[in-house]
């Protein structure tokens, strides 16, 4: 229910890491997401789809992979350097 | 094209989880116990809530942060009961509260001057499990007219309380629910959990609610500090 707030953490997170490493071209985010985690997948997918399709990302993919727990981490990004 | 992989690794609750650090920290050094009630909606929290300020409002100075998705009611009703100031945090349209918006909630409220702080939490047995409020204990509130098998359908929330309060008890003779079954539920998630069976109406098993609360506040109060969990 809550998956648009975590959404925008998600980027950001994106977004604090890419200034940190003076990059602006965001390819890919990678997301864990653990069965006990409180979140419905698709509906995050959608969210970060939609979210990532915005400004500064520029359509960049996301990935969401599912564990068993209530693990919610920005596992990866991937960038253009 | 070049790309790098940046390993992140980062919580997405990591923010959340550092401010409610913050709330904590805030509480426990004015000796406060904040507690966070969670439940379905319609369970009775904001009911409990006027019991509770009604018994106890005259020996310990209790202030109220409460969640809606909509409307300022139960701050309203809850304000009837209290001279302390109630917040209100309308979440407008979010499923909890997060820590952010109980710490923007008490810098209106003068903690030095608090014994205990109740954050009535938005309706909802999911979500608000996952949010760390800076509490030092959920009290999920759990009634007779929901299913037994409430604790294994929502799993999650009554592992991450402290105490389970069952409301609505005086309704038992008018239904089929079964009470044992309902706690070896509880039990079966969470067998640390302290159960009350409370009726807000009759005031039955209130004086053992109360008890806690007096026995928990004075702990907080304590150099030793409050429970946690």
């Amino acid at each position: 229910m809550h998956e648009m707030s975590v959404a925008l953490e998600v980027c950001r997170i994106a977004e604090a890491r890419l200034a940190h490493e003076k990059l602006d071209r965001l390819v890919g985010v990678g997301v864990v997401v653990g069965d006990q985690a409180g979140i419905e997948p698709t509906n995050l997918q959608f969210c970060l789809d939609t979210l990532l399709a915005q400004p500064p990302f520029r359509g960049a993919t996301v990935k969401i992979e599912r564990c068993v727990g209530d693990s919610l981490r920005v596992d990866y990004l991937e960038v253009d350097e | 094209m070049s790309v790098r992989v940046i390993d992140v690794r980062e919580s997405v609750m990591a923010r959340n989880n550092e401010i409610a650090a913050t709330v904590r920290q805030r509480v426990e050094a004015e000796g406060v116990l904040a507690l966070n009630l969670v439940s379905s909606p319609g369970a009775g929290k904001t009911t409990l809530l006027e019991r509770t300020l009604d018994a106890l409002g005259d020996e310990m100075a209790i202030a109220v942060v409460t969640g809606d998705v909509q409307t300022q009611n139960d701050a309203d009703r809850i304000a009837r009961h209290t001279s302390a100031l109630v917040q209100a945090v309308v979440t407008g349209g979010a499923c909890h509260l997060d820590a952010r918006q109980v710490d923007r909630a008490l810098e209106a409220i003068d903690l030095a001057d608090t014994d205990l702080l109740v954050i009535e939490n938005v309706g909802n047995l999911v979500c608000p499990a996952a949010w760390d409020l800076g509490e030092h204990a959920k009290i999920v509130l759990f009634s007779v007219t929901e299913g037994e098998d409430k604790p294994l359908k929502y799993p999650r929330m009554f592992r991450e309380s402290r105490c389970a309060v069952m409301t609505k008890i005086d309704l038992l003779p008018h239904l089929s629910f079964d009470l044992a079954r309902a706690t070896g539920a509880m039990r079966e998630v969470n067998p640390e959990l302290e159960i009350f069976l409370t009726s807000a109406t009759t005031g039955d098993g209130m004086d053992a609610w109360l008890g806690y609360l007096r026995r928990e506040v004075a702990r907080a109060s304590s150099p030793h500090g409050a429970l946690r969990g």
